[in-house]
């Protein structure tokens, strides 16, 4: 073998590229999206809706101007870090679909910090850790019970999710209700609120605390020992022993590392989302971000990066949707959105869907070299 | 009795099924079975004999319809068959007793068998299978707890499940892969009575096995495979063990037919003991004492072991495979927990410790399954080059980050020195060739300069270029005084490579000798269970 190290282009390539590690499976999630929107499309124009004009709105309203696009970041926001919550522990082998509860109660304990007063910046920083540590806990018990006793995490986690739910609609209604608004829980203090990054948008401070926990993920997986550990571990178990690995050991990593970014989904919404800075009676601005994190993590491949890309995509469907119903004659209800969502994530669990189409080109190669073949040649074979 | 018969039954007469002249070629190029012919009779037990690789599993697999012949055919009396699946095989009357049995734990013998009778679609037939299988053990003797989940059951008992599941279709042939290998000797009795009992019956049987004893108990025939060619079709009664461990491992023999047989192919070039009078071993490195460990099927994998390796020697295990070999290994490299005994390296206990702590005594381990164990297939060149060293300093600057740009230099250092063929650290490991992966294996194994390097099946599966350079570098660190422990299917290998040699059989070693004091045909009595007495 040649060295080739000599050449500092190649260097950059070959750092790109381990970059990008991760991310090369793209097409197939923008496929998938395509095939979503398709499908969207298709049941708009069977119910009567025109479809084009349906989707010029959400457009617009998705990425149709600087307030729209600041809203669709904002949106991505809690999305990118229940993203990382499925990604993390896929990465270390487990299918962790416990990012919804744990979310609930990493919301639930920052809203806590409406009982105590700090200085501005750290009254912030307290409420985000009490929800990395809230989500980092309520992570354990599928944890512990897989490691213990092993229960499987997709069991565990559904119940979790469920006890943290129920949770959190009784401190929410009982314990951390505001007295003079029934209807929701205590306001989170200005000092502890992600001040307002544009103003007359929802897009807060938050979203650095996003892209830094994505950031941190990403280098932590790809550039130190321990993320090397999960990832070995994810892939190949035996081996991961064979190399000295503490299996049990990168599965609690995991799934707490996961509970935090599922926490931190929490605190970013109810901390950083204008305008109720509490938690509504029946969670409606927490419902389901856990599992839209799953579909994110899958359009993004897994991957910190990708992540961040798929989630300003979903949080700009969930913007732009929201334009979409109010537009028009006949305006598209919302729950369209959620048909587009369901379809994309549908098309991703169909891994063959992108070997469909180089085996169609295969074949139709195939058969056009077959009629364009000499007769002779037929014979002979 | 009357004289052998290499050709026998050529008068035709009765014969079930015979194989004429069946050459297998897997895709790959792999010559599994060359112009094999068979003749299998009703009311006759067959042993079919060999080594690993001898074509024994896929010959079978071209009579029970698993695999299609690439060459020659399989004929009845009434005719050309040709199974396109095992389904049509067993219609036929053909049924296959794999060594790994396929039923459904959590189901009980009765609804195992039922599931097994193919009628898609349809309610199982419980009732009914249950009344075929109570007259079926009524005859044949062959008695399992009918309602118990077979998990729960004895290997043995599983076995003989899956036996029923067999002769609950009402097969004629009976084809048995290393039936004895997982079973107790109780068990083993009890499996050739039945054999007997079912021979008795009129059915045709065989048996796939390395065991020469048992050849010997339960045969009528034995016909002995060699590198995928049937060196030896003979009665039992006119052969002695001597003789079939000769045919199995290779060394030049007049059949009684008068034909002499091949002699053993390419012999691995025997430079490599350069084998330095006495002096060259050093101070114990690995001693192990009174050593046993549980198997995942059996009970006692390994049985009280005691050896010793010694700094500039390799220590050979040869063995047919499956004797408690992997067992041993992964017993000492933290893989498996042993179940008494002891293990020292250099006086240190390792047994019970992580795999982690026992390469940082020393250690390196080219593990025998390449895929399972020894790569992750997904990861770079580069993230495999680290596994299990990937916590030393030299790879790990603060806080756990890992230094690649290190890191790929000494991937392309090992690629260099151990001539791995691949475009750049950065390449998959799965785009590798075999014998790529396994010189990534042995690079990153020996630049941990191990003081002793356990290495399982180094060679297999690879080409005659990097199986010698692999022997090279073993034999290189020998002479750099590294104790090596060397186990290998590839009896040519341990020979040629070892300075001591032990041959394994049930957990045991047979015998611990120098390589000259063993003829080949002593080692295969000892890989086939027999004990040799005295010297020889």
């Amino acid at each position: 073998m040649t060295g080739n190290e000599g050449q500092p282009g190649g260097r950059l390539l070959r750092g790109v590229h381990r970059t990008l590690t991760g991310l090369h499976p793209a097409l197939e999630s923008v496929l998938a999206a395509v095939v979503g929107l398709l499908v969207g499309a298709v049941l708009m124009y069977i119910w009567g809706y025109d479809p084009w004009r349906a989707y010029w709105a959400l457009l617009r309203g998705a990425y149709g101007g600087s307030y729209e696009i600041a809203s669709s970041i904002a949106r991505g926001v809690p999305l990118v870090l229940t993203g990382l919550t499925f990604a993390i522990c896929l990465r270390g082998g487990m299918f962790n679909i416990g990012a919804e509860g744990q979310m609930y109660v990493g919301a639930a304990a920052a809203v806590c910090v409406a009982y105590f007063k700090l200085p501005p910046g750290l009254h912030v920083v307290a409420g985000v850790l009490l929800a990395a540590v809230a989500g980092a806990v309520w992570s354990l018990g599928p944890a512990l019970l897989k490691l213990t006793r092993g229960v499987h995490e997709v069991i565990s986690t559904i119940m979790f999710n469920w006890i943290g739910r129920f949770l959190v609609f009784y401190l929410v209604a009982y314990v951390l209700v505001d007295a003079r608004q029934g209807q929701r829980t205590v306001q989170i203090p200005l000092s502890a609120r992600f001040p307002v990054l544009v103003r007359g948008t929802d897009l807060s401070y938050s979203v650095f605390l996003a892209v830094a926990f994505a950031l941190f993920v990403y280098v932590l997986l790809w550039h130190t020992a321990t993320g090397y550990e999960v990832r070995a571990a994810g892939l190949t178990p035996t081996a991961a022993r064979y190399g000295g690995i503490s299996i049990k050991r990168t599965m609690l990593l995991s799934f707490i590392l996961g509970g935090v970014a599922a926490g931190l989904a929490g605190a970013a919404t109810v901390m950083g989302l204008p305008p109720t800075y509490a938690i509504i009676s029946g969670l409606p601005q927490l419902m389901n971000l856990g599992f839209d994190g799953m579909a994110v993590a899958m359009v993004g491949r897994n991957h910190p990066i990708g992540i961040l890309v798929a989630a300003l995509f979903f949080g700009g469907l969930n913007a732009g949707g929201r334009v979409m119903q109010f537009y028009g004659s006949n305006p598209v209800p919302l729950e369209m959105v959620r048909v587009v969502m369901g379809a994309i994530v549908l098309a991703m669990a169909i891994p063959e869907l992108a070997r469909v189409f180089p085996a169609l080109a295969a074949s139709g190669r195939a058969l056009v070299g077959m009629l364009s073949r000499k007769r002779p040649v037929e014979e002979a074979a | 009795m009357s004289e052998s018969t290499n050709r026998s039954g050529a008068e035709g007469n009765g014969y079930f099924l015979r194989a004429e002249r069946i050459t297998k070629i897997y895709s790959d190029g792999t010559v599994a079975v060359r112009d094999a012919t068979l003749e299998l009779r009703p009311g006759e037990i067959v042993g079919l004999l060999g080594e690993n690789g001898a074509g024994k599993t896929t010959l079978t697999k071209i009579l029970s319809g698993l695999l299609p012949p690439t060459r020659g055919r399989v004929v009845s009396p009434r005719g050309r068959v040709r199974f396109s699946s095992p389904r049509e095989a067993l219609e036929f009357g053909i049924g296959m007793v794999h060594q790994h049995f396929a039923l459904v734990g959590t189901f009980t013998a009765v609804e195992n068998v039922a599931l097994s009778q193919e009628r898609p679609l349809a309610p199982l037939q419980l009732a009914e299978t249950r009344a075929k299988l109570e007259a079926l053990m009524g005859e044949s003797g062959l008695r399992v707890p009918l309602d118990v989940p077979v998990e729960k059951l004895a290997v043995g008992e599983q076995q003989r499940v899956e036996i029923l599941k067999v002769l609950s279709r009402d097969v004629d042939l009976l084809i048995l892969d290393e039936p004895t290998s997982v079973l107790t000797p109780l068990e083993v009795d009890e499996l050739f009575r039945l054999l007997r009992r079912l021979k008795g019956e009129g059915k045709a049987i065989v048996l796939i096995t390395h065991k020469l004893k048992e050849v010997g108990s339960i045969t009528d025939r034995v016909v002995v495979l060699r590198k995928g060619a049937v060196v030896g079709d003979v009665r039992t009664a006119d052969v002695t063990k001597e003789e079939l461990a000769q045919l199995m491992v290779g060394k030049a023999l007049e059949t009684r037919a008068g034909r002499a047989v091949e002699l053993s192919t390419e012999e691995v070039p025997a430079h490599a003991p350069a084998k330095r009078e006495g002096g060259g071993r050093g101070q114990g490195v690995l001693h192990v004492e009174g050593l046993s460990v549980a198997g995942d099927a059996k009970p006692i994998a390994v049985d009280d072991l005691t050896f010793d390796v010694y700094g500039g020697e390799i220590f050979g295990i040869a063995g047919v495979e499956g004797n408690g070999q992997t067992e041993l290994v992964e017993a000492l490299t933290g893989l498996r927990p042993a179940l008494k005994g002891r293990a020292t390296i250099h006086g240190q206990n390792i047994l019970g410790l992580d795999p982690r702590q026992i390469y940082k005594l020393g250690v390196a381990h080219i593990p025998e399954d390449r895929w399972v164990l020894g790569l992750v297939l997904p990861f770079t060149l580069a993230e495999n080059a680290i596994l299990g060293v990937h916590r030393w300093d030299q790879f790990r600057g603060p806080l756990s980050v890992l230094r690649w740009g290190r890191i790929n230099a000494h991937v392309r250092e090992l690629m260099e020195r151990f001539e791995i063929q691949a475009t750049g650290p950065g390449a998959p490991a799965k785009s590798l060739s075999g014998g790529n992966q396994q010189k990534l294996i042995v690079g990153r194994e020996l630049a941990k300069d191990p003081a002793i390097v356990i290495a399982s099946q180094p060679t297999r599966g690879l080409d005659v270029g990097a199986a010698q350079y692999i022997r090279d570098t073993l034999v290189e660190m020998r002479d750099r005084g590294r104790a090596i422990l060397l186990v290998s299917a590839d009896l040519d290998e341990v020979l040629a490579l070892s300075d001591r040699v032990a041959v394994m059989y049930e957990g045991k070693f047979m015998a611990v000798a120098r390589p000259e004091e063993l003829d080949r045909e002593k080692v295969g009595m000892l890989m086939g269970g027999v004990s040799v007495g005295g010297r020889g």
